[in-house]
């Protein structure tokens, strides 16, 4: 096996990684699949476009704006789609309904807004390859990469350093009881839904830059359901390493297999792992809402 | 109490996005008008529209979805000829209206839509889309109607069936897939270009239909393509830089992708980190807005058009919409066929529906933006229709030259 496939499938991996975390720290707390994530990722990377990117702003401009509008845009949906639901203790239907919904929305908007034309984010990197000896890596991979384990790193040290951290474990353990033990758990799911907006922002621009901006961009958050499926639902280092596995695996059928036996491979080789260890790698056995 | 209140609310939200438009069938503020009667059946619609002074057309386009730029760019050429046509006093007199309705690059919506149209709203004709998968789709249905579709998908199998005659409705008013593939091909042997990789959608039929004539063509210089360079890639593919590898590793002179511009933009940017430095031969839609879009450097990319830039007339209609329009080819073709369909109801009327189709089975010499068109009937599809080849000097296109097909 090529260094250069294992190298794309990282790269394809560490995105995956930030799609699925998101994913995962929503599932973490109020025990949903939020399916308007990857619209949200879609809608704030096309925000962080427009609003500097367009006008000659740098990468990290056009991280910082995709991240504050996907967490604009999360907290919009958690306020619209999933608070009287989540206050109301509502069926677990609710809340997949509601995702489905919200996500169709900010797609819907995207389209009326950007349908009429192409777009792409301008070229950040002034040479778009590095060569190391025989292999050639993409600038932007490099910088993907890094990013997207810097988010993590932080979010990790978040969660298992910080009050905050705490407060948001002790929520997604038990929201009634954290709610008597003081926690105001509204503020921390509004807390936990604005990471996840940053995470989808984030996610968002790198799709970008990787794959042009068009309105269903969004739908590869499918690929980050299944790693957190495969990492262990709820489990945030469950879900970089499923996600990860899942690139790495992905690439590499496709380099061996072609397209199309590729997509039936990596799924048949999901469904057997899933099959042999259904509480995913990282092992907690969750019972989904939706 | 809160239940009627909460039932009130959605009926009145139902009510308003009903009043709003909420058809399948978006309207062009020009089509905001009813037909004035409603024919018996779809074959009298022609007549009966005439009666109130309007003839309505249908524009049956990607309007959102993945194709959505290409849709909007044929419907926005095609709107500017009726507005033209209206304001050069009509079709005989009657004012000509067009609806657009939007297939969202489905092929389950563009059947409804095409339904709708032919069937409540009773147009004359429609105005096809660019899109093969969308034509595929109706053609079948288009059978059981005597409503023309006048559209551009170049793929043969969406006007000829398996016994190579024509679908009566649907016709095709750009160079074939097999033109254009000859045409792209016999460009890369005349440059010196011999050893080639091929990146192609196998779940889109323009791709596909613009495989073999390239490597037919190829074949006919004594030129043959290894298999393990023809790479195939579907609609959840997005990992070029893997499917590229072994082309980018054989050396190949040159890359033949013919897909869309979206998925081109990520081929080329794939191709580049890979390394690669030799050229890569795109169809249509490495046209403008391609560059823009693409952003970088694409002095390597070498495509095929249907218009010619260099003329005086073409390029000031260009530059006039090319802010406003995202395929610029795309308006050209749009504005065409709504002219050459004025042509042809001016030539049949629209009260027998075989006339029409007549008519528009005998288009000859039609001098239009997009060049001189000559319908075959046999094939529905243009004959011995010129195109040409373009690259960019960074990002500005560049005419090679003219092609004959």
């Amino acid at each position: 096996m090529s260094l250069q496939i294992l190298l794309n499938g990282l790269a394809t991996g560490s995105i995956y990684a930030l799609i699925a975390t998101g994913f995962a720290l929503i599932f973490n707390v109020l025990k949903f699949s939020n399916f308007s994530h990857g619209a949200t990722m879609t809608a704030a990377a096309f925000a962080a476009y427009f609003l500097v990117s367009a006008n000659g702003a740098g990468l990290a401009a056009t991280l910082a704006v995709a991240g504050i509008a996907g967490a604009a845009i999360a907290l919009f949906g958690e306020f619209v789609g999933f608070r009287r639901i989540t206050l109301n203790h509502s069926s677990s239907t609710y809340f997949f309904v509601s995702s489905i919904t919200l996500g169709t929305l900010y797609e819907g908007l995207v389209t009326v807004k950007v349908g009429s034309n192409f777009y792409n984010f301008p070229r950040f990197f002034t040479n778009p390859t590095i060569n190391l000896g025989d292999f050639v890596i993409s600038t932007s991979d490099i910088m993907m990469f890094t990013i997207s384990m810097v988010a993590l790193i932080i979010l990790a040290y978040v969660i298992q350093k910080t009050r905050l951290g705490r407060a948001l474990r002790a929520v997604s353990f038990d929201r009634d009881t954290a709610q008597l033990m003081g926690i105001d758990s509204t503020r921390i799911i509004q807390l936990t839904f604005v990471i996840s907006g940053v995470l989808a922002g984030i996610a968002g621009v790198f799709l970008g830059i990787k794959y042009t901006l068009y309105p269903t961009l969004g739908s590869l958050v499918v690929k980050g359901f299944i790693a957190s499926v495969i990492g262990g639902l709820g489990s945030l280092t469950g879900a970089v390493i499923g996600a990860v596995l899942l690139g790495v695996v992905e690439t590499i059928l496709l380099s061996v297999l072609g397209s199309g036996y590729s997509t039936i491979a990596t799924f048949a080789i999901m469904l057997v792992f899933l099959l042999l260890r259904p509480q995913g790698i990282a092992g907690s056995n969750v019972q989904e809402k939706a | 109490m809160k239940k009627i209140l909460a039932i009130t609310l959605a009926l009145v939200m139902a009510f308003s996005l009903v009043a709003c438009g909420g058809s399948t069938s978006s309207s062009t503020p020009a089509s905001t008008a009813e037909p004035a009667s409603t024919p018996a059946s779809a074959s009298e619609a022609g007549s009966e529209t005439s009666e109130g002074g309007e003839i309505l057309i249908g524009c049956l386009q990607d309007i959102t979805g993945a194709t959505s730029a290409l849709g909007m760019s044929v419907q926005a050429g095609a709107q500017a000829a009726v507005d033209e046509i209206n304001a050069n006093g009509g079709i005989n007199g009657k004012t000509l209206v067009m609806n657009t309705y939007d297939t969202r690059g489905d092929v389950t919506e563009a059947v409804n839509a095409y339904i709708t149209a032919v069937t409540v709203d009773e147009v004359s004709l429609i105005i096809g889309p660019p899109v093969a998968n969308i034509a595929n789709a109706i053609k079948e249905t288009s059978e059981e109607y005597d409503v023309p579709v006048l559209g551009f998908a170049l793929d043969p199998t969406c006007q000829l069936k398996d016994d190579g005659t024509p679908y009566k409705n649907m016709f095709c008013f750009q160079p074939s897939a097999t033109d254009q593939g000859k045409i792209m091909a016999a460009f890369a042997v005349q440059n010196g270009l011999e050893t080639f990789g091929i990146l192609y959608n196998q779940e889109n039929s323009y791709s596909l239909s613009l495989l073999d004539p390239f490597t037919d063509e190829l074949a006919a210089e004594g030129i043959t393509v290894d298999e393990s360079l023809i790479v195939p890639y579907g609609s959840s593919d997005t990992d070029y830089r893997t499917l590229l590898q072994p082309i980018v590793s054989a050396g190949v002179d040159a890359i033949y992708c013919p897909n869309y511009t979206q998925e081109l933009v990520a081929i080329v940017t794939a191709a580049t980190e890979l390394g690669y430095e030799g050229k890569i031969v795109c169809g249509l839609d490495a046209a403008p807005s391609f560059n823009t879009t693409y952003g970088g450097d694409c002095s390597n990319v070498y495509y095929i058009n249907n218009i010619n830039t260099d003329d005086p007339t073409t390029a000031e209609m260009a530059a006039s919409v090319e802010d406003s329009v995202s395929a610029v080819n795309k308006y050209f073709l749009g504005y065409d066929v709504v002219m050459i369909a004025k042509q042809c109801i001016e030539e049949a009327g629209l009260d027998d529906p075989a006339a029409l189709l007549s008519a528009i089975e005998n288009v000859a010499d039609y001098e239009g933006l997009t060049g001189k068109i000559t319908i075959d009937p046999a094939t529905h599809m243009p004959k011995d229709m010129a195109m040409f080849m373009y690259t960019y000097d960074n990002q500005t296109p560049v005419m090679l030259g003219e092609f004959a097909g």
